[in-house]
């Protein structure tokens, strides 16, 4: 077994490569996970919807939360109106989540695909990513259709949405593949994962615009990765402001050099996984 | 690498380093990067001797050098921990050598372990589709050959089933099925016939030997039988070293020659060495027994045709079917029934050998209206003929009711050979003697497999057949016997 390639371009060629063979492990994934429930691909709607709801009515009822704090114009009253900025951020957060989560056991569980055959680990974050994909196009789709019947209409600038995207799953695949490689060594990083996510939920601007807070705060919530694209979507999806893009160009530079560092530290350090797995 | 290689490998290294925890191997990788880049040179060395400190490591391989041209059938054979596993992970790629380099040309497919790759949860069609997509299939080859390999595979409805609750055997034909099936230039396979039964394993056989004819095989078995019956050529590996390589048969007589002499080493019993398959050869009669010749009571049929009929210029000349060339697809179903009858009249499934029994092959006329010849052959659990016989020197008498009745049945009534315990299988041939040319040939129908039985033999231990004893007594004697 030669050392592996660090390059973008073996990285482009192996995703082309696989691209039949990722989508089959996704859809598998996605679908796979109702499997032998009663109700099948429906719980892909409903968990975010039963989520939505639950959420909605502990911040709203509740604890009583507005949505607001300065910023002129995002003053809302209705408990509708709150679900549906809530859902926004839920949705980049949960897309975040449900990658980042799973990266550190990705290749604990998948020790077959590590000892008996050759198999093009790399694209195991790509999988998840995309499972997660469908995930979020069901919950984007069911946000859209709540918007229209609570606030009467979708911005336009929903559409961009997946400019949006893009950078936060670049650097999505960056974390997890960093997680992912240092995992098969440091079986810790499974345990607290969990806790770091959940930590990182309530620090990011999920539940309150990054607005409300006061002032020498904000930096350090800039520094959260999530806050952006919490923050952009949220525009995009709901208030109908376009994308800001000189700070689209900044994290998609971010983005880019994570997943590289991701991906070099992953092909430097599979060759030891057949040793410890 | 010059063409015709297949597989090069040049001083091969492999430790196992074994951990406290996983995080030692992490721990030694970073030490081992920090003390390529430290500075000073006590500093270096420092770091490098705490990364060495964090392991501890076991050679599996200790340099090995061998190249396997294209075409060769090689077969890796040595004791348990001798590193052979080892070699095979490494030479797919699924393990990274310590040291050394291995250069592979074409597409490998792998049997390394049961249902190698697999994932449980998956159908047996996923997986199918997974696997073919793994060894550089795109979808519409496998589209294309689906059906082939279910077929292959042979496991019924159990293929739409998640793949946890296929039993071993069922793994192992999904496994080779799809690796039958890949294209593959380079074949590695490591112990996986020794499951799945009878008619699998023929079928198994019946592939490697088609795919010998162009495609590069590594077998690792524990079977000397098998890897001499395969192998052109062997290494013996022992303790990570190649201890020798060269033609099947040498390589594998030496293994067992040194396998015995350590085994009598550590205790004289030869029940010990069991699994060895043959030798043993010298044990010797005890003294003051003396046995007599049995009476033949049989002798060969042909023998009393070539004594009586064969004038002068018949030349008497059985056919000579190659039988690994045989077709594995029945084109024109000729044979209707193969059966194999005791003297009683009943069935045959199993046998001890020595025992009297009749093969009846019944089959329609072919269209050619030639005459027909009936044969068949008995092969061993590899594939190999062991013995057989054909209709060729035998006629009715009456050769113009032969060619026109639409069908024909053949008898051959032989004594079953003693023959080591295992699965037996038949193979049932009509063939037609193209215009009475002696020597041209024309396969009509076969059927492969058409009768396993099984030999529960218990009086060959140590030897490939057994004779059949038609007396053995023991008589005292009151004088010894000058010489």
């Amino acid at each position: 077994m030669h050392s592996f390639s660090v390059s973008p371009r073996y990285l482009a060629a192996s995703l082309v490569k696989n691209r039949r063979l990722m989508l089959d492990l996704a859809r598998r994934d996605a679908v796979g996970r109702y499997k032998g429930s009663l109700l099948g691909i429906l719980w892909s709607l409903l968990t975010p919807l039963l989520m939505l709801t639950i959420y909605t009515f502990v911040f709203s009822t509740v604890f009583k939360s507005r949505w607001g704090g300065g910023a002129a114009g995002t003053e809302t009253a209705s408990k509708g109106e709150f679900a549906v900025v809530l859902f926004a951020g839920m949705i980049m957060f949960n897309l975040f989540s449900e990658c980042v989560s799973r990266a550190p056991t990705l290749i604990l569980s998948h020790a077959n695909f590590v000892k008996k055959i050759v198999f093009p680990l790399e694209i195991l974050p790509c999988v998840t990513l995309l499972s997660a994909m469908f995930h979020l196009c069901v919950s984007v789709f069911i946000l859209l259709v709540a918007e229209w019947l609570i606030v009467g209409s979708v911005p336009p600038t929903a559409f961009l949405l997946p400019v949006v995207l893009a950078p936060l799953c670049v650097f999505i695949l960056g974390i997890s593949w960093t997680l992912a490689a240092t995992g098969v060594y440091l079986r810790d990083i499974g345990q607290t994962i969990g806790i770091l996510i959940t930590a990182l939920m309530f620090l990011s601007p999920v539940f309150f615009p990054v607005s409300s807070l006061p002032e020498r705060f904000r930096t350090f919530v800039y520094l959260n990765p999530m806050t952006y694209p919490i923050e952009q979507s949220r525009d995009v999806l709901v208030w109908g402001h376009s994308i800001d893009w000189s700070r689209w160009g900044i994290y998609t530079a971010i983005a880019v050099l994570v997943a590289w560092l991701g991906f070099g530290w992953f092909q430097k350090t599979r060759r030891g996984f057949a040793d410890v797995i | 690498m010059s063409s015709d290689i297949a597989i090069r490998a040049a001083s091969l290294t492999k430790g196992f380093e074994s951990y406290e925890q996983p995080s030692d191997r992490l721990k030694r990788s970073v030490l081992g990067l920090l003390g390529t880049l430290a500075p000073l040179p006590p500093l270096r060395r420092a770091l490098f001797k705490r990364a060495q400190d964090c392991v501890r490591t076991f050679w599996a391989l200790k340099g090995v050098d061998f190249e396997i041209a294209r075409g060769e059938t090689v077969g890796i054979i040595g004791r348990n921990g001798s590193g052979k596993s080892t070699l095979l992970q490494i030479v797919c790629g699924t393990l990274a050598p310590t040291g050394g380099e291995v250069e592979t040309r074409g597409r490998i497919a792998a049997l390394l372990e049961l249902g190698s790759g697999f994932d449980v949860e998956y159908t047996g069609r996923e997986n199918i589709y997974m696997n073919g997509q793994l060894h550089g299939l795109s979808r519409d080859q496998i589209d294309a050959r689906l059906e082939q390999i279910i077929e292959f595979a042979d496991i019924g409805h159990f293929i739409d089933q998640p793949v946890k609750t296929y039993s071993s055997g069922m793994f192992v034909r999904l496994a080779f099925a799809v690796i039958a099936h890949v294209d593959a230039d380079i074949l590695v396979i490591d112990e996986a016939l020794a499951v799945g039964d009878a008619f699998f394993t023929q079928k198994c056989m019946r592939f490697l030997r088609r795919f010998q004819q162009t495609g590069t095989v590594l077998f690792v078995s524990h079977d000397s039988s098998a890897v001499r019956s395969l192998c052109s050529r062997v290494i013996w590996l022992d303790r990570g070293v190649i201890r020798e390589t060269g033609e099947a048969r040498h390589v594998c007589t030496s293994y067992f020659e040194a396998f015995y002499r350590q085994q009598q080493g550590e205790a004289t019993s030869w029940a010990s060495a069991e699994d060895l398959g043959e030798s043993g050869s010298d044990i010797k009669a005890p003294a003051g027994l003396t046995r007599q010749p049995a009476q033949a009571q049989t002798a060969d049929q042909r023998q009393r045709f070539i004594e009586n009929a064969a004038g002068p210029g018949v030349t008497l000349t059985a056919l000579d079917v190659d039988p690994h060339s045989l077709p594995t697809q029945r084109d024109t179903p000729l044979i209707e029934s193969v059966e194999l009858i005791s003297e009683q009249g009943s069935p045959v499934s199993w046998v001890v050998g020595g025992e009297r029994v009749l093969l009846r092959i019944r089959a329609k006329r072919p269209e050619s209206g030639s005459l027909p010849v009936f044969a068949f052959f008995v092969k061993d659990r590899l594939g190999q003929p062991l013995f057989g016989d054909d209709t060729s020197l035998t006629s009715t008498g009456d050769n113009a009711a032969l060619r026109e009745a639409p069908a024909v049945e053949a008898e051959f009534v032989f004594d079953m050979p003693i023959l080591p315990p295992g699965d037996y299988a038949f193979t049932a041939l009509v063939l037609t003697e193209a215009a009475h040319v002696a020597g041209t040939i024309a396969v009509q129908d076969c059927v492969h497999d058409a009768l396993i039985v099984k030999s529960e033999s218990t009086s060959v231990t140590t030897g490939l057949v057994g004779a059949p004893m038609s007396n053995i007594a023991l008589f005292v004697r009151d004088e010894v016997e000058q010489a």
